[in-house]
């Protein structure tokens, strides 16, 4: 295990506890629709209605309604000029804050791969096509990636300072895991990790464009995968020193007990076939966790369902577990990329909370390639202590968290 | 927890290399303007460009196709690395993280990709264009220069975002399986930026840039990157990164300000290196300085080299740590009336100087700060 100093010098690790979380995701906003969600093996994605994808092979996308993002907000002018992505952090932020009100963090941490990019469309579009350009200032104010965390914040009265990770599809999960850093190493006592993304245009069609999203249904590992779809959320945890919690008699949801990151070099979108990329990351949260593979009773794996991204992947869990279930729930809504590692984090404490295993919808048939206990269609019953998150991005970015049950 | 700047490199509209910005500085020099035109409009913009001579040398097959902030970072990286006699064989790539400070990121290629779907639809999207519009294409990009097989990060934010990133090298430096940290700031200039800041009244039309004006006539615009290798031990360090916070209202900055100085310990420092830049900006600094330690020198640089945003924060700390090692200031330039600021109008010496302020307010509501000192 990683040693770290505190600011007088001395050696420390301390536990780190989620002590509350939030979410919103096609799956449902509010941790209790998204469990039943996940129970259910729901299929979230529906056809795209947020921007014409006319052109795109891809029609399909993992979309929040707007009523149900909306309910419950202020109805106020200022609320009506901030960016979807804003309402979804609002929504995330809200629920932390309902479990632990008294949560007060030194710092938040949020992943997130395109911000307010919805409103940048907006903007580029109407001076390109002459239009009408009253709104931009607003378009501009809040097309910032830090503006929806810290409408969110400002929104409950905290005023932590924020750091915004914009690592691609691997965001949200580097912030879990940078903020798990933090609060190990004893610099920090209480922070706020998460991830959010909103769908726009660009972004859809940027995948499309190089064919990375798929026509048909999102079959991550599958033998007949074809590709992605992609989706929306926001997710955020809570995450405190164990002692810290303990003493305040906060409820202690799960533990954060490892983080893996890496890079690989290889290709700017394509991961390095090996999956030395992947491998790297799960062996170092394996290793920061200080626990074997053998201990891990579940994988959330990053499963896009793309030929390649999948391939890597499964070529190194199998390489580093043996037997391991493991499932993509991005078959269930999408990828949701900034946002996905905190989603996914939220699934894996779920799981553990209820003891179940979320499944990999769509699945046909298993890839001869590739030997994985795939959770296939259905949600499974499952005794779990340890929990294993992936996620990797462009860039060669690759990140692992492990999560675990609380025992005293 | 103190971090030694073991290394340092500079990109800017005054060339690159640190030595030779610095003494153009010094030299009260400014760097000289372009003019870019809209595409679709004939309103034209006043910007502090990179010169092309200042990336001689930095052509790599990697950034063959990459925009020119990926070019500026790897051409400030590089060079910090050489400067701290850093080697990254395999083992020390993996012990080494790299954290990028970007705020508006790619913003050519991503206008270009976005035109064509606009004008042409979504089939003729390039996918080509569309890896370099992603946040983090700089920082692969520098990472597969380099061989980096451990963590990279790119932090995104306001002009602040620098700051910010050099707290989360402290942080990450806690762990001692990381045995330094290269922290690059990078930005690229574009006429869809510049009509961005016009219509948020912050752009002036044409310089100058006149710190701490009555008036707020605005900023001018510029590109470059900077760069720093942090490690454990060394003459110049970073005593303590402050995170500073946000403000929701432009008035409430100067607060937040003043918290970051007390925090910092304004009182035993010999200069503040500001980020005035002819905005709102300098209001909420001059009167958080005011309520301070007034006798501090205050300096800023954007008259001299522009607005860089994401690249704004790694200027000033190593303006600051220039400062502290050749013990002189650079004149502020255009600082026109006086005000009640102790700013350098001419080269100053500045002998037995052993602390700074660098203090960072950001024009999309965050602020930090950072306290460097020299043994």
């Amino acid at each position: 295990m990683a040693q770290s100093s505190n600011p007088n010098g001395k050696k420390i690790s301390v536990r780190v506890a989620v002590v509350a979380a939030g979410v919103v995701s096609p799956l449902g906003v509010g941790l209790a629709e998204t469990v039943d969600s996940l129970y259910k093996a729901r299929d979230c994605v529906t056809p795209v209605t947020r921007f014409s994808v006319s052109q795109c092979r891809c029609k399909t996308g993992g979309q929040i309604p707007d009523d149900r993002l909306l309910a419950g907000q202020n109805e106020g002018r200022r609320s009506h000029r901030l960016h979807r992505a804003s309402h979804m952090m609002i929504q995330a932020l809200k629920e932390v804050l309902t479990q632990e009100p008294q949560f007060e963090p030194e710092l938040t941490i949020i992943g997130t791969t395109s911000g307010g990019m919805s409103y940048g469309e907006h903007y580029y579009r109407s001076i390109c096509q002459a239009g009408d350009l009253r709104h931009a200032p607003t378009w501009i104010a809040n097309y910032p990636a830090q503006k929806p965390v810290i409408d969110a914040q400002e929104a409950f009265g905290i005023s932590a300072p924020c750091q915004i990770i914009a690592n691609a599809c691997a965001s949200g999960t580097n912030a879990i895991g940078h903020a798990f850093e933090c609060v190990r190493s004893g610099r920090y006592q209480r922070v706020l990790a998460g991830g959010y993304d909103a769908l726009s245009e660009m972004v859809f069609v940027g995948f499309d464009s190089l064919q990375a999203s798929t026509p048909e249904k999102c079959r991550p590992f599958d033998r007949h995968r074809t590709g992605m779809v992609l989706g929306e959320a926001a997710a955020i945890l809570a995450l405190e020193n164990l002692e810290s919690a303990q003493q305040r008699r906060a409820p202690v949801l799960a533990e954060i007990i490892g983080y893996g990151i890496s890079t690989d070099n290889f290709h700017i979108t394509q991961p390095d076939p090996s999956g030395i990329g992947p491998r790297q990351a799960m062996e170092r949260a394996l290793q920061s966790g200080g626990i074997s593979a053998a201990e891990v009773d579940y994988i959330n794996a990053h499963g896009t369902a793309t030929v390649f991204n999948d391939a890597a992947e499964g070529k190194a869990i199998s390489a580093v577990f043996n037997g391991v279930p493991v499932s993509s729930t991005k078959s269930m809504m999408g990828h949701s990329l900034g946002a996905a590692g905190a989603v996914e984090a939220v699934f894996c404490l779920l799981a553990l909370q209820h003891q179940f295993l979320p499944s990999n919808i769509n699945f046909t048939a298993s890839d001869d390639d590739l030997d994985l206990n795939i959770v296939g269609n259905e949600t499974r019953p499952a005794v779990l202590r340890t929990a294993l998150s992936n996620s990797f991005g462009f860039g060669g970015t690759n990140a692992s968290i492990l999560m675990r049950s609380f025992k005293e | 927890m103190s971090l030694a700047i073991a290394g340092m490199g500079w990109v800017t509209p005054l060339g690159s290399g640190v030595d030779s910005v610095w003494e153009r500085l010094l030299h009260g020099d400014e760097a000289s303007t372009t003019t870019i035109s809209e595409e679709f409009g004939d309103r034209s913009y006043n910007v502090f460009r990179v010169p092309e001579l200042a990336l001689r040398g930095t052509a790599h097959p990697r950034l063959r196709r990459a925009s020119a902030i990926s070019r500026f970072a790897a051409a400030a990286g590089l060079e910090a690395l050489r400067a701290a006699n850093v080697k990254l064989d395999a083992q020390h790539a993996e012990r080494t993280v790299l954290i990028f400070a970007i705020s508006n990121g790619g913003v050519i290629y991503t206008k270009r990709f976005y035109r064509d779907i606009v004008n042409e639809g979504a089939q003729s999207a390039s996918p080509l264009l569309f890896p370099e519009t992603v946040f983090n294409a700089p920082a692969s990009h520098l990472a597969a220069i380099l061989g980096i097989s451990g963590a990279t990060y790119t932090l995104v934010g306001d002009g602040a975002v620098g700051l910010l990133a050099i707290k989360m090298a402290e942080d990450l430096m806690a762990n001692e399986a990381i045995d330094h940290c290269l922290v690059v700031g990078t930005e690229e200039i574009d006429w869809l930026l510049c009509d961005a800041y016009r219509r948020w009244r912050l752009l002036r039309a044409a310089p100058p840039i006149e710190p701490f004006s009555r008036q707020k006539l605005g900023m001018i615009l510029s590109e470059g990157a900077g760069a720093i290798v942090l490690a454990r031990d060394g003459p110049l360090t970073i005593e303590c990164a402050h995170p500073g916070g946000y403000f929701a209202k432009r008035a409430e900055a100067v607060e937040i300000l003043k918290r970051i100085l007390c925090d910092l310990g304004q009182s035993e420092i010999d200069f503040v290196v500001s980020s005035a830049n002819g905005t709102f900006v300098d209001e909420a600094e001059c009167r958080a300085l005011k309520a301070g330690d007034p006798n501090a020198f205050v300096y800023t640089a954007k008259p001299a080299l522009g607005e860089s945003v994401g690249a704004a924060g790694l200027w000033q700390v190593i303006l600051a740590a220039q400062a502290l090692r050749s013990a002189e200031l650079p004149p502020v330039l255009h600082a026109g009336a006086p005000v009640s600021l102790r700013l350098p109008r001419s080269r100053t010496p500045i002998a037995g100087a052993r602390c700074a302020i660098v203090l960072s307010c950001g024009l999309n509501q965050q602020v930090a700060g950072l306290r460097l000192a020299i043994r």
